[in-house]
């Protein structure tokens, strides 16, 4: 169980750098789809054994990604109930399927719930500062694009994959933007109304887990007054206690100069943390919330859902 | 006195290129204009024994795969094979060998398994499965799909400008025999890495890992620009040369015309997306170069008659034809397992060439037949035995999965043996 967790935990964290965690969810639930199609096992109990081994992985991988952990115990918690474990041997295979492809549906679902959310933000002749690799905020600007709003882009310039992510979506949308480096930013305060930031997740201690780098700026423009918004998916949320151990992860590897013969550490961290605080509003799916009541939304969420496997640490 | 000269170039050079002293075509030039300025050879016998037919299909074809690779449609069909597989060990081990084998068969070698190594490894790894049992297949199936064909493998391509036998002649002559050693290479794969490949169908968590890794494939070629119009030329062109190599004796053409014309009619179709001069940069010069020196070195050294004597010897010493192919097969393949087979290919063309002189009327093809067999299939008896087992094994080094040479030889020759008893058999067959 120990090598597949790492095993999953390092593919996770691959491809969540590669498209986010939204569309890995996505990903995993197409995966499983196809899974359970070409699955052979001779019954049910089987692979209801055999998915409670999944969540357990699922719930344990380094870091933990909340919106798999709620999309698999969702399915989980349907495949435990009476109606389908009474369900005949020829039947189940068919009924779990459907079940998964409606989850995959309402998970789309709530993507959509939040880009229709986002009409409360006035954009209308504004100029938006976007930075890290969220497909979330990226579909929020198609959809006021779509709704006949004018507005521009500044992309903060950062690692090289991600911020030709967000160039080749303006281009496409067809929405004017410029690019400027992350440590240049201080010479266009003026000129930016609002920031969007998308987040993976927002832990029990009320930090959003964030692109590295986002930390910065968010402080940066919040000391100049410019209104912080964050875009997230309520499912992201990690509705467990959070661990002592660390959700960043430190990257340590030899670099040498490029004309000298020297050799050096370089250190590089897979996410910042961000307390919510730093935000005047975060867009969700169901809703939008100041800090304070987001707080007690998620408290809320906290208590009704029970996740067994990722409470303890 | 001259004759010791070209024996001893030759000699020389054939054991810096064994031992890889210098780049080989460095070896293979300098050798060759040794021959000329030492008098082996006038500067005109040297070019006149140059066969520029064989080099020109080779450069032909070298540029035809640039201009298609570069259309994105092998890593399309990589992609596809992946997606059909469902993440089944089994059927990826089978369907990315049989792919191997016959993108081999009209591709390079080495363009085949640098397209196909690094993808099975990124799939099999991301498994969280071995990927060597996968890249072992993989070699051993380009240099069996390559042998099937006269543009599969430089000794095929080397041995049908010397003989003029058409792309459909070595196809017809060799089906059998690479059919038969494939599927006896399959089942000795299988039945090995049984524990590797067995199918996971009742194992859930595997089959998801599998299936996670086959979306991220998908999800990082659909971020890649495919044009349309440029992947339907290129299969348009492709479906064409290969139907031209088929027909060739009724179009009257020679092979290198029909790749040359492929590679041109290509170049033109797609210029708007494809800069030529990428194509032309990328063709392997000193492939090109190692070849032609060669074919003056060999040339050297059949003045000095060593090599008319070394057919007589054989002629004579027996006019068993089955005998002698057997000799040509074993010999030119436990060779190739070792050296490297194009020299060695180039040398026993005058020998083979020799011989049928010697015998007059006897039909001795078969003596062609085994000296392809022998010279493509042994490169697959050690790590260094073909190009592509050296370029599969470094891509393989380079992301993490180090296969020995110990390591590969363990599997390697003992099925390596087991082919060549198959075709010996195959060999006996045709002539009976």
């Amino acid at each position: 169980m120990e090598e597949k967790i790492k095993h999953f935990s390092q593919l996770f964290r691959e491809l969540e750098a590669e498209i986010g965690t939204q569309d890995l969810a996505d990903l995993l639930l197409q995966a499983l789809v196809v899974s359970i199609k070409a699955f052979k096992a001779d019954d049910k109990s089987s692979f209801c054994d055999q998915f409670n081994d999944l969540v357990k992985i699922i719930s344990n991988t380094e870091p933990r990604f909340g919106i798999l952990i709620y999309c698999f115990f969702k399915l989980r918690k349907e495949f435990q109930n009476g109606y389908f474990q009474k369900l005949p041997e020829k039947k189940w295979k068919r009924v779990i399927l459907k079940r998964v492809k409606e989850i995959l549906k309402e998970f789309r679902q709530e993507i959509k719930k939040l880009v229709e959310n986002s009409d409360e933000i006035d954009v209308d002749g504004k100029t938006i500062l976007i930075h890290d690799n969220s497909r979330t905020v990226r579909n929020v600007l198609a959809h006021y694009k779509k709704m006949g709003k004018k507005f521009k882009v500044v992309i903060a310039e950062q690692d090289y994959d991600k911020t030709h992510n967000n160039i080749e979506r303006m281009h496409k949308l067809g929405v004017p933007f410029q690019v400027i480096p992350s440590y240049m930013l201080s010479h266009i305060h003026d000129n930016i109304d609002m920031v969007f930031f998308g987040g993976l997740t927002l832990k029990d201690t009320m930090n959003f887990v964030m692109n590295p780098g986002t930390h910065g700026i968010i402080s940066e423009f919040l000391v100049e007054g410019t209104p912080v918004y964050m875009f997230i998916n309520t499912t992201k949320f990690s509705l467990w206690k959070a661990r002592k151990k660390v959700d960043v992860f430190m990257h340590k590897h030899k670099r040498a100069h490029h004309t000298k013969e020297i050799q050096y550490e370089r250190v590089k961290y897979s996410h910042d943390r961000v307390p919510h605080t730093m935000f005047e509003k975060i867009i969700t799916n169901r809703g939008v919330f100041t800090p304070d009541e987001l707080k007690k939304f998620f408290d809320k969420m906290m208590k009704k859902y029970s996740y067994d496997e990722v409470k303890e640490g | 006195m001259e004759i010791y000269l070209a024996l001893g170039i030759f000699a020389v050079a054939f054991a810096l290129i064994a031992f890889e002293v210098f780049d080989k075509s460095l070896i293979a030039l300098f050798g060759a204009l040794l021959m000329v300025i030492l008098g082996v050879l006038s500067p005109e016998e040297a070019i006149a024994a140059i066969e520029f037919e064989t080099i020109l299909l080779l450069l032909g074809m070298m540029i035809l795969v640039n201009i298609a690779s570069k259309s994105g449609i092998f890593e399309w069909l990589n992609v596809k094979i992946a997606a059909f597989t469902k993440g089944n060990p089994l059927f990826i081990f089978l369907f990315f060998s049989i792919l191997t084998a016959i993108l081999s068969a009209f591709l390079d070698n080495v363009t085949t398994v640098i397209l196909i190594v690094p993808l099975t490894i990124q799939l099999v790894r991301g498994m969280g499965k071995d990927p060597k049992p996968y890249i072992m297949a993989e070699i051993f199936f380009s240099n069996i799909g390559g042998a099937l064909t006269l543009i599969g493998d430089p000794p095929n391509i080397i041995i049908g400008g010397a003989t003029g036998f058409s792309f459909l002649d070595f196809i017809i002559n060799l089906w059998i025999p690479i059919l038969a050693v494939a599927i006896f290479t399959m089942l000795v794969f299988v039945i090995l890495y049984w524990k590797h490949i067995k199918p996971i169908s009742d194992d859930l968590i595997e089959l998801f890992t599998a299936n996670i890794v086959i979306k991220k494939i998908k999800h990082e070629f659909v971020k890649k620009t495919i044009h349309r119009d440029f992947v339907i030329k290129v299969i348009a062109v492709l479906a064409l040369t290969i139907i031209g190599f088929l027909v060739q004796h009724q179009l009257g053409l020679p092979n290198y015309v029909i790749a040359f014309t492929a590679a041109i009619v290509l170049a033109l179709m797609t210029a708007k997306r494809h800069n030529i001069h990428e194509s032309f940069s990328s063709v392997e010069w000193t492939t090109l170069f190692f070849f032609a020196g060669l074919f003056i070195m060999v040339a050297g050294v059949e003045t000095t008659g060593i090599l008319e004597s070394l057919s007589e010897y054989v002629a004579h010493s027996t006019t068993d034809i089955f005998f002698m192919a057997l000799i040509v097969l074993w010999v030119s393949g436990l060779v190739s397992m070792i050296l490297d087979n194009i020299p060695f290919v180039t040398v026993m063309i005058p020998v083979i060439m020799g011989i049928q002189a010697e015998l007059g009327g006897s039909d001795v093809t078969i003596l062609w037949w085994a000296l392809s067999l022998g010279a493509c299939l042994g490169g697959n008896g050690t790590i260094v035995g073909a190009s592509a087992n050296v370029i599969s094994v470094d891509i393989a080094k380079k992301k993490g999965v180090n296969i020995t040479f110990i390591e590969y030889m363990k599997f390697s020759l003992p099925i390596t043996l087991g082919i060549f008893v198959i075709c010996s058999v195959y060999l006996f067959i045709k002539i009976n």
